[in-house]
């Protein structure tokens, strides 16, 4: 058994756990069903040996038989139950059901009993003696606790339309004291518990019965299911409910095969007066339930219209929960926002004016209409001025004379009699107005004012929401280009150094943000010479990022025309003086190195100095005059441009950086500095180029501490070793080598 | 982080053909304050003022980007026959206009006032 014990004990659960205790598998069900037969076979036969054989009635076989009955009803009812729980039918066909029901009873209480003879029966025992008797009687009965069953596990849906432990409670109570009270009906006539008042089974049944009675009357006011109904919904359940009035009425009060105690012959009650009694209670308690629903249908028409506007309200303001769901796209939700108040016939039309701040106005704009067109809307209303009002007003303005009003300027039967205009405010800020239109002047009651006022606040909020989003999924968008940025500019510097006979060299390189404005690059010019250089684009971030891959292409092209050093400046800054913005500049050192003369020949264009120290002598910064690139037209950085040429020793080290390094600052606020750095250079010149590069680091990054680096920063450490025993004639070719030499800073850039 | 100031100041000059606009620096003229040192020269330029001194002892930083600002009106200044001088540099703040070649381009003097003659001379 999956169903726990003592869900079956708990009524919230029963429908399902005795349905389920049953009926679960398909073995439970064929097995009920077997019983079911047997239980009913055995009936028929009791009554069929009795009529045929007359064989007398035991008091034992008489409670057996009653059993028996019992046992197959409560079965077949259980199924009822439990094939019914799961079906929920509304209002009106139940009632269809139970009329029809109801008239096919009707016709057969007054059917069957006119075939063939009266009852013939044992006068003693009133048990009918010939087979037509038993077989009106079984079929009768059989009908009635059918029908009964049908009943009640209908008006079981509408009872507990609205399922609280209250109505469950009440609702099985009531079938318990029904049970009870037919399990307490021990003799055939119920008179007779009357008069053997004094009998256990007779006051128990009496109590039974009344405490079923008092429940029936409280499940009768379990209507909730009313106020859903349409008017002629309505009315067809009014009629419905008077017609199975009627019917049962009269079949409790049939004296012959009827539903009631009876004069004639009873043939349910000899059938079973336990199940008779049952099938009675039901039969009262559906007449109780229909005086119930007629009476409430009849006091609930008049007001049926109003509510049925009063609902449409509702609906409206349900829909704005649809609202939230169209957050994915604003055309969608504001064409959704314009027309909830047309469907729910608040308004003749309506129209949304939103202030759109990426627009760069606090005009608002005509988002979305709904039966009427924009431009039309642009040439009657003043939307503007109105807006404005209902921000200042901090509420909606209604205009009940719209046509009286200087900001409207539509005329008569241009539909725009009355206008109500409510303000769209989210966190205080003001979104925009929507605006309801009427044909009639006067045309809002203070419910629809209250109405649209409400739904008014529930539109700003799905306004804001839907711009949230989208400004979230403009963010992540962007972090996705970043990204991808971030990624190309990494190929734009060199994937791995060359390496060159007798020179060390060392780099590496970070940006504040995702790109950056620094470039570093090696190149080898001809069989002995090599170009390097390192540049920064003033500003960060994408400007910086396009002006230093232009400036790569630049580099790339003009260092084998022009390689001199000067030369080479001179010829890039005019060859980016068209591309870069007046407030933008390259500051660039540029660096020759000549391994046949073995010399080091270097320019500046406004870059840092170079750091450069030999092996014994002091460090020292190179500063050769130069503009920066792209601040003069030409003819002054022509002019002013110089070199210096080093003639190299074994030894000699150069560090080419940009400004992030010197002006990183630590946590105090002090920037690193130039004497910083120099120090760091000197401490460590016996090196070699990658572990010093290590060092000028971890100098760098102990100095500023856990601060972040908030500008790009590149370093290039170029270190002369001496002409190598291996060159012949310096004919460095660049052997490609994964990339031992470039290392990145451990501090992350952001 | 963004303690940047620009506040305005006017010198009477007898000989010139204007009075000179001072624009006093202060805290750091980085790529998020340069919009502000932007602003406040193209309101002088919207007033015509064209004789534009810029004065920075209180400056105690300037990015490549607000270099940059120099670099986007002088040219413009300078048509209107006017200039952008600039005045008391604390040393390491010079030290950045310097290395990238300032002094060949601008006016740049030890004070205010040597620079306010410039345009009455």
């Amino acid at each position: 058994m999956n169903t726990p014990f003592y869900q079956l004990l708990t009524p919230a659960r029963w429908s399902t756990a005795w349905g389920e205790a049953l009926f679960g598998t398909r073995l439970r069900r064929v097995l009920v069903y077997v019983t079911v037969g047997v239980l009913y076979l055995s009936v028929l036969s009791y009554h069929a040996t009795y009529a045929l054989l007359g064989l007398p009635v035991t008091p034992f076989a008489s409670a057996l038989y009653h059993l028996l009955v019992l046992a197959c009803y409560g079965l077949t009812y259980a199924y009822f139950a439990h094939v019914y729980a799961g079906i929920r039918l509304g209002p009106l066909r139940v009632f269809w059901g139970i009329a029809l029901m109801s008239a096919l009873l009707y016709g057969m209480i007054f059917l069957i009993p006119s075939f063939g003879a009266r009852g013939i029966y044992d006068i003693e025992f009133g048990f009918p003696t010939d087979i037509g008797t038993v077989t009106k009687m079984v079929v009768l009965s059989t009908l009635q606790a059918l029908f009964a069953f049908f009943v009640l596990v209908r008006l079981q849906g509408l009872v507990l339309f609205k399922r609280t432990k209250r109505s469950i409670r009440l609702w099985y109570g009531m079938l318990i004291a029904m049970g009870l009270a037919a399990a307490f009906t021990t003799t055939p006539d119920p008179s007779d518990l009357a008069v053997d008042g004094a009998t256990v089974p007779g006051i128990l049944a009496g109590m039974a019965i009344g405490t079923a009675v008092g429940l029936m009357v409280a499940n009768s006011f379990r209507l909730s299911w009313i106020v859903n109904l349409s008017f002629r919904d309505k009315m067809l359940t009014i009629v419905l409910a008077a017609a199975i009035f009627g019917a049962l009425v009269h079949l409790i009060a049939v004296p012959e095969g009827g539903l009631g105690p009876a004069d004639s012959y009873p043939f349910a009650r000899v059938y079973s007066y336990p199940l008779n009694t049952f099938v009675l209670l039901t039969a009262v308690f559906t007449v109780l339930y229909c005086v119930t629903t007629f009476l409430s249908l009849l006091f609930h028409l008049p007001t049926t219209v109003d509510f049925e506007k009063k609902a449409g309200e509702v609906e409206a303001l349900h829909s704005v929960s649809r609202l939230t769901g169209e957050v994915m796209s604003l055309e969608r939700l504001v064409a959704t926002i314009v027309a909830a108040p047309v469907e729910a016939g608040m308004g003749k039309s309506s129209w949304l004016a939103l202030i759109d701040a990426k627009a760069g106005t606090l005009r608002p704009r005509v988002a979305a209409t709904r039966n009427i067109m924009p431009a039309q809307v642009e040439a009657w209303v003043d939307t503007d001025a109105l807006t404005d009002d209902a921000w200042q007003n901090r509420g909606s303005v209604l205009l009940n004379l719209a046509g009286t009003d200087h900001r409207i300027k539509a005329q008569p039967g241009d539909g725009i009699e009355s206008l109500l205009v409510a303000p769209l405010v989210a966190r205080n800020e003001l979104l925009g107005a929507l605006f309801v239109s009427k044909d009639i002047s006067q045309g809002f009651e203070q419910d629809d004012v209250t109405a649209i006022n409400t739904y008014a606040d529930q539109v700003a909020l799905a306004l804001d929401n839907a711009r949230l989003f989208e400004e979230r999924l403009e963010k992540e968008r962007l972090s996705r280009e970043w990204a991808i940025a971030h990624e190309v500019q990494e190929k734009l510097l060199p994937q791995r150094l060359p390496q060159i006979d007798g020179v060390a060299l060392a780099v590496s390189n970070v940006s504040a943000n995702e790109v950056g404005g620094d470039y570093y690059d090696v190149r080898q010019i001809d069989a002995h010479r090599w170009a390097f250089i390192v540049g920064d684009v003033s500003g960060k971030g994408a400007s910086a990022a396009f002006y230093m891959a232009a400036f790569k292409g630049v580099f790339q092209s003009l260092s084998r025309l022009a390689p001199e050093p000067a030369q080479f400046l001179a010829h890039a800054n005019e060859a980016l003086d068209a591309t870069l913005e007046n407030n933008v500049f390259i500051s660039v050192v540029y660096g020759l190195l000549d391994l046949e003369k073995q010399s080091l020949t270097l320019a500046r264009a406004g870059h840092c100095p170079i750091a450069m120290t030999g092996s014994d002598g002091e460090p020292r910064y190179l500063r050769p005059f130069g503009l920066g690139l792209g601040l003069d037209a030409g003819p002054v950085f022509r002019k002013t441009i110089r070199e210096e040429t080093i003639a190299l020793k074994p030894g000699d080290t150069f560090v080419l950086y940009t400004d992030g390094v010197v002006e990183s600052r630590s946590e105090a606020g002090e920037e690193y500095g130039y004497d910083r750095l120099i120090e760091a250079l000197c401490r460590n010149r016996k090196q070699d180029a990658h572990t010093l590069h290590a060092a000028l680091l971890s100098d760098l990054n102990g100095f500023i501490g856990g601060a972040a680096y908030d500008d790009d920063m590149t370093l290039l450490v170029v270190k002369w070793a001496g002409p190598s025993v291996a060159s012949d004639g310096g004919d460095g070719q660049a052997t490609p080598e994964p990339e031992p030499e470039r290392t990145s800073p451990s501090a992350n850039p952001d | 982080m963004s303690n940047f100031g620009v506040a305005f100041r006017e010198r009477p000059v007898t000989a010139g053909p204007a009075p000179v606009r001072v624009l006093d620096l202060s805290g750091e003229l980085d790529a998020h304050t340069a919009p502000d040192f932007e602003a406040a020269i193209e309101d002088c330029l919207n007033n015509q003022q064209h004789y534009i001194v810029v004065n920075g002892a209180g400056l105690d930083y300037i990015s490549s980007a607000g270099l940059g600002v120099f670099m986007a009106f002088i040219e413009q200044v300078r048509e209107q026959g006017g200039d952008i001088k600039i005045a008391a540099l604390q040393p390491r703040v010079f030290n950045v206009f310097d290395l990238l070649g300032f002094p060949v381009l601008f006016d740049i003097l030890k004070t205010e006032d040597e620079a306010v003659s410039k345009f009455t001379n």
